[in-house]
């Protein structure tokens, strides 16, 4: 009962019969046509779901129904254009721009293995210079050591490491080469690394000559700016012209005063030259045909041992 | 009523151009939003079954023809939805704020299935696994679509004044 019933509702005896309401039939004789008609529209479904399904009886009907239909859909249609061309420019946009990264990140992914490709290319070809030129005649006294540089000279250093030490064979005094040319001697030898002076080092010193002129034969060391050679003791008589090559002299008096460096070896190219009346000798610059300030790779030459007993450097 | 018919009739063909030539096309996050089956559901649950079933089973005749399909296909699934969700808003769910949603989420889920099990069972194609799969979009974006559809439902077939299931009163003493 509800609580705010009318005291007439409340005291009477018998039943009181609401007023029906428009809303929802939930008598028994609802239930009962509700039940009839969700019957029978599940049976009325069934058949058409069967005679659809086994026989082509109803396909003209729906054709028909369908040829109806046509042309609101085509309305419809009509009326969704824009919209659905709008949904496909933003999906394509959203599309675009999830392309466009994943682009990019391959391109970026695509860059990288192109480096390493090139990078790899260039050392490859580098190694095979230099194996190439370790076969040279001029070092058949020489055992050659391939080794990578691990670091690079600064302008206070003009010295490198190596990756070779004496587990290698690598020893004091060897004279280091690239395909280049010169590069210096190792200076410092541990186990599996060494360092090397370069030949633009302060405290490095090579006899050198032209090759073209015998008899312009003087001291390679280094000059006076940051990686400049100067060609020292090369008399004012001899003949010297710029982009003449100077190679490493070897040792003087056939053998007897010993050299480090094995006589051949291309230094670099004589970048100018001249001579004053106040200078004794003339004044020879050299550009170092090796790289000096970004190797690579290196060979180290390791004096045979017959060779090293005959002196013959 | 007949003015009920009338707009019932108007607003589920609508949806049924809607959803053929529009909708269908779309299938956002694997799913498929289906626009006549939410529309029915709001009939069914503000004006009771029998209107719900009569709904279902002409909107379904309405969809098979549009698309060709077997006819009474869709019907029997909407006629069996529009009734039991009528049901629902005649008992239960009435002025029960999540009533439309509730509905339309396990309606769109029976749905599926028993429309892949009714397929099945007539040896038509039924890709179980990626029907399954877009499940949860296919609810999602019906749920999306409730909101607007049961407010307009509501404006066109404003509910009726309900009384209490009980029509006579007895005093005990």
């Amino acid at each position: 009962m509800p609580r705010n019933r009318p005291a007439r509702v409340a005291v009477l005896g018998s039943s009181v019969q609401r007023s029906a309401t428009p809303g929802y039939s939930s008598s028994r004789s609802g239930a009962l046509r509700r039940r009839i008609v969700v019957v029978c529209l599940v049976l009325a479904a069934f058949v058409l779901l069967t005679v659809s399904f086994r026989s082509s009886a109803l396909d003209g009907v729906e054709g028909y129904g369908a040829s109806a239909l046509r042309p609101f859909e085509i309305a419809a249609n009509r009326v969704a254009h824009p919209f659905r061309d709008a949904t496909g420019y933003t999906r394509g946009l959203f599309d675009a721009k999830s392309e466009n990264k994943q682009l990019e990140k391959k391109n970026a992914l695509l860059w990288l293995e192109l480096t390493e490709a090139r990078e790899n290319e260039q050392q490859n070809g580098a190694i095979a210079k230099l194996a190439h030129y370790a076969s040279a005649p001029i070092f058949k006294d020489f055992t050659t050591i391939g080794a990578q540089v691990l670091s690079s000279p600064s302008d206070f250093d003009q010295s490198v490491t190596i990756a070779a030490g004496s587990d290698q064979g690598v020893k004091p005094y060897d004279v280091v080469v690239t395909s280049g040319g010169l590069v210096g001697q190792v200076t410092k030898v541990t186990k599996d690394v060494s360092r090397v002076m370069l030949i633009t080092s302060a405290s490095s010193s090579v006899r050198a000559v032209d090759v073209l002129h015998p008899e312009a034969v003087g001291q390679l060391d280094p000059g006076g700016g940051s990686g400049s050679l100067e060609l020292d003791g090369v008399s004012k008589s001899a003949q010297v012209t710029m982009g003449d090559t100077v190679v490493t002299a070897g040792s003087p008096g056939k053998g007897q005063l010993p050299s480090l460096f094995p006589r051949g070896i291309v230094i670099g190219t004589v970048s100018s030259a001249g001579q004053n009346d106040t200078d004794i000798y003339k004044d020879i610059q050299v550009s170092a045909s090796a790289n000096l300030g970004s190797l690579q790779n290196v060979l180290v030459l390791v004096p045979k041992p017959q060779a090293a007993v005959k002196g013959k450097r | 009523m007949t003015w009920d018919i009338l707009k019932a009739a108007l607003l589920l063909f609508v949806a049924v151009l809607v959803q053929v030539a529009v909708l269908s096309a779309y299938h956002p996050l694997g799913g498929r939003a289906d626009i006549v089956l939410v529309v029915l559901l709001s009939i069914a649950l503000l004006r009771g079954a029998i209107f719900g079933a009569v709904s279902g089973f002409a909107a379904g005749l309405l969809i098979d023809t549009a698309n060709l399909d077997t006819l009474g296909f869709t019907s029997l699934l909407l006629t069996v939805a529009g009734f039991w969700i009528g049901r629902y808003g005649e008992t239960t769910a009435r002025d029960r704020f999540h009533a439309p949603y509730l509905s339309v989420a396990v309606v769109t889920a029976l749905y599926t299935v028993c429309a892949l099990a009714l397929r099945f069972v007539l040896g038509d194609p039924a890709p179980a696994g990626v029907v399954l799969a877009g499940l949860p979009a296919s609810i999602l974006l019906n749920l999306i679509l409730t909101l607007p559809i049961y407010a307009l439902a509501r404006r066109i077939f404003p509910p009726v004044a309900i009384s209490d299931r009980v029509h006579e009163v007895r005093l005990l003493a």
